[in-house]
């Protein structure tokens, strides 16, 4: 029954269920040896851009010598990122991974996205066993499944329970007494109305950015620590490029105790992985509030300065990795 | 926790081999902790409202047994309102509070209605109504008060039936929890038998017609009018097959256990009106509504417009029970219309009977594909989010004769469909564990291991929860 379903029926459930192992393959294929894992930042633009091109290919830009390959996909993490990284085989031409780290996808939103269900399905095929268990598997449903309400219950549970710790005493203890007051007060304009966009951005700064990382309990950092576990057995070349956020922006509208939130899950990214062995570049404070696209919404789309920073300080990273 | 999962099959066998290992002294509590085990895979807290239902008809009936006649009604009216207001606070508090503010609107007045941000917990309809059958049963004396407080959990909380039924009424379930059940092969094999077969249609049509019927629900204006309508027939399919296959791998999974529960659907789509449709569909729910409600109604020994404003009554809460929307409303409300409408005319207008066996079956015939249509049209009601959307489909279906769309349907979905039509052809009046029981074992064995093989390599993978879940 596995021979019959591999040969007939297994590619066309791949391409229905798990199209996302296409990028694999490609760079496979194409003997990439350096391969840029990475979400939506990597396929962004600013529609007057003179200079169009993704991180990963401007990053190409300094190493004509060697096969850049990408796996893009929006909206995934590290979790996907390492199950695709899985997925490649042992006899590839890969040397070296830079990996995408998205402060924002360590965030209850963003670990309890309702895009969790689709991506965790999609991975069912990709697994260790024979193509008919894995089938089986994605027929009796073994990958989390939550509907889109029991998941916002659950990152809503996540910004009332967590208590935030600050250096100094600060008013709010958890994301939602900090929302809910700054909603109501509001950013104000110059005469002192109501800024209804600007307030809600704001409210959507606390919300993504204001909770520290707990090692133990964040899943995502489980994620990353089996990227590198990954690395070490395939013996690649690992580099982590913690991307820029908007610093700047959350300073203006919420204030520094927020940035303080961001520098400290930064600084502890930083050091948990550099002591891993692994490069961190660190981008976080890199691109200014102007060269961030979406004005209204927190993302990481780079306009293409904001790319270039961020290309350029991996090209440096890289060339390390190479000389030595 | 779904039937449907990876957990319930290594959940499933893991109780029953222990429930057949364990004394029997000691087999409620083992099935009690299963039962809450597999309902708190849904949201744990929830847990807390059974064991509030269960608590307070479980005391409620002890009282009507105790007490005198006068008393009696008392507890019962105490049991059921706090039962019903329970229901009434997860399920229908938003939907009252949004008409009132819409009602109050109407006159220029600020209804300030607040919007609970609740999860319906799943099945709450279900539980509610079979721990008030329990209650009802002891106010009639038709069933002594259960004195064992984990028994009478056992009864409201057994998970093969705990989510979306069947209602069992305490005479068959409540008994049976007592009785010292013995390994028994035909019990298992049956049983089994209905799990196969419940899961291929619950995985293998339902879900993959579904893929297809949500098409259509989403956006009903950019098909034509006939993907549109067979877009509705499949939902009609989709719901049977969806529902039946919860209540046969439900029914199947009790006798696994040893314990028999009700058969909940009996070739619905073979009716000839909707009087039968209602005789074979959802038995245990339009039972519950017979005995409950349009019996303590007066029930037929009334005058007729009194009888039809009792029909109008019961199916108008059965729409109700489904969901807190209009569309459900509607939904009963005009299946309440044509019940009148056929018993009226059967009762008033005598056809004279033909003899011709082949006129019969004609006629026959074309009976249930009215009934078939006009279910399925009234499915829409079931379906749609809103009335909006209603309307929608029924503008699209009459206007996009001319639309080119893609709605391009796999073969594999026909071949599907054809083989369940073709099964439920071949069962009607009768089951499948019961009918695999009087094929020879060549036969019997192809058919399993042709469902196993669809169940596992064809089963749709987009996450299609029972629909009944819901309600």
């Amino acid at each position: 029954m596995n021979y019959f379903y591999s040969y007939f029926l297994f590619e066309s459930d791949l391409q229905k269920h798990s199209p996302i192992l296409n990028l694999v393959r490609k760079v496979v294929r194409d003997k990439s040896e350096v391969i840029y894992v990475g979400e939506s930042s990597n396929i962004t633009f600013k529609e007057d851009d003179l200079d169009k091109r993704i991180i990963s290919d401007i990053i190409k830009d300094d190493f004509p010598n060697k096969k850049f390959g990408s796996l893009t996909h929006p909206a995934t993490h590290a979790g996907i990122f390492y199950q695709l990284l899985r997925n490649i085989p042992e006899k590839s031409s890969v040397k070296t991974i830079i990996v995408t780290m998205n402060l924002r996808s360590f965030d209850a939103e963003w670990i309890f996205s309702t895009l969790e269900t689709p991506l965790q399905k999609s991975m069912v095929l990709l697994r260790d066993y024979p193509p008919l268990i894995n089938r089986f598997m994605l027929s009796f449903r073994d990958y989390d499944i939550k509907t889109d309400k029991e998941r916002e219950k659950q990152f809503k549970s996540k910004w009332e329970y967590e208590i935030l710790k600050f250096p100094k005493p600060f008013k709010y203890k958890n994301v939602i007494q900090w929302d809910v007051d700054l909603c109501l007060s509001g950013i104000r304009n110059a005469d002192s109305s109501y800024n209804d966009a600007l307030t809600q951005l704001a409210c959507g700064y606390v919300k993504t950015y204001a909770f520290q990382i707990v090692v133990k309990t964040n899943p995502r950092i489980k994620d990353f620590d089996k990227i590198v576990s990954l690395a070490k057995e395939k013996n690649w070349n690992l580099v982590f490029n913690l991307l820029a956020e908007n610093v700047e922006k959350a300073d203006e509208l919420v204030g520094k105790e927020l940035t303080i939130l961001m520098k400290q899950n930064r600084d502890l990214l930083v050091e948990r992985y550099h002591k891993n062995g692994v490069i961190v570049v660190d981008n976080l404070e890199k691109v200014h509030d102007s060269e961030f696209i979406d004005k209204n919404w927190t993302t990481e789309h780079y306009a293409e300065n904001g790319r270039k920073i961020i290309a350029k300080n991996v090209s440096k990273a890289l060339k390390r990795v190479f000389e030595k | 926790m779904l039937f449907n999962s990876i957990n319930f099959l290594l959940f499933f066998p893991i109780v029953a081999i222990l429930f057949y290992v364990l004394p029997h002294k000691f087999r409620w509590l083992h099935l009690l902790i299963a039962s809450c085990i597999f309902y708190m895979f849904f949201i744990p807290e929830y847990i807390l409202i059974l064991i509030g239902i269960i608590l307070i008809d479980f005391l409620a009936a002890i009282y009507i047994d105790k007490s005198e006649q006068k008393n009696k009604k008392k507890y019962l009216i105490i049991s059921i309102l706090a039962t019903v207001l329970l229901l009434f606070y997860f399920k229908y508090f938003n939907f009252f509070t949004q008409n009132l503010h819409d009602f109050f609107a109407l006159f220029g007045v600020n209804f300030n209605n607040k919007v609970h941000d609740i999860i319906l917990p799943i099945g709450l309809s279900f539980h509610t109504f079979q721990s008030l059958s329990y209650v009802i049963e002891v106010y009639r004396g038709n069933q002594k008060a259960e004195r064992h407080f984990g028994i009478y959990s056992l009864y409201v909380l057994f998970f093969p039936q705990l989510v979306t039924g069947p209602i069992e009424r305490p005479q068959n379930l409540l008994t049976q929890l007592r009785e010292k059940i013995k390994l028994n092969y035909s019990n298992l094999a049956q049983g089994f038998r209905l799990i196969i077969f419940g899961l291929f249609i619950k995985m293998v049509v339902a879900d993959n017609l579904g893929e297809y019927v949500n098409m259509i629900y989403k956006e009903p204006e950019i098909y034509n009018s006939l993907s549109i309508l067979i877009g509705l027939f499949f939902y009609s399919f989709q719901i049977y097959c969806d529902f039946f296959g919860y209540s046969t791998i439900a029914v199947g999974s009790a006798l696994v256990l040893g314990y028999k529960l009700m058969d909940n659907f009996k070739n619905p789509y073979f009716s000839k009106s909707i009087g039968e449709f209602w005789q074979r569909w959802h038995i245990s729910l339009s039972t519950w509504f017979r005995d409950y409600v349009y019996f303590s109604l007066g029930g037929n020994k009334v005058k007729i417009p009194r009888w039809s404003i009792n029909i109008l009554i019961v199916f108008v809460l059965s729409g109700f029970w489904h969901g807190a929307n209009w569309t459900f409303i509607l939904w009963g409300v005009l299946h309440g219309i044509i019940y009148l409408l056929e018993s009226l005319f059967n009762r008033f207008i005598k056809i004279k009977a033909v003899t011709n066996q082949v006129v019969n079956a004609i006629i026959s015939f074309f009976k249930v594909l009215k009934t078939f249509v006009l279910i399925s049209f009234i499915w829409i009601l079931f379906r749609a989010e809103n009335l909006e959307k209603v309307q929608l489909i029924l503008k699209s279906l009459v206007s996009n004769f001319n639309l080119k769309d893609d709605f391009l349907i796999d073969s594999k979905i026909w071949i599907f469909l054809g083989f369940f039509i073709l099964l439920d052809s071949i069962l009607f009046n009768n089951r499948f564990d019961l009918w695999c029981k009087t094929k020879n074992v060549f036969l019997r064995w192809s058919v399993y291991s042709v469902m196993i093989f669809l169940i596992i390599l064809f089963s749709n993978v987009e996450n299609f929860p029972f629909i009944y879940f819901q309600f």
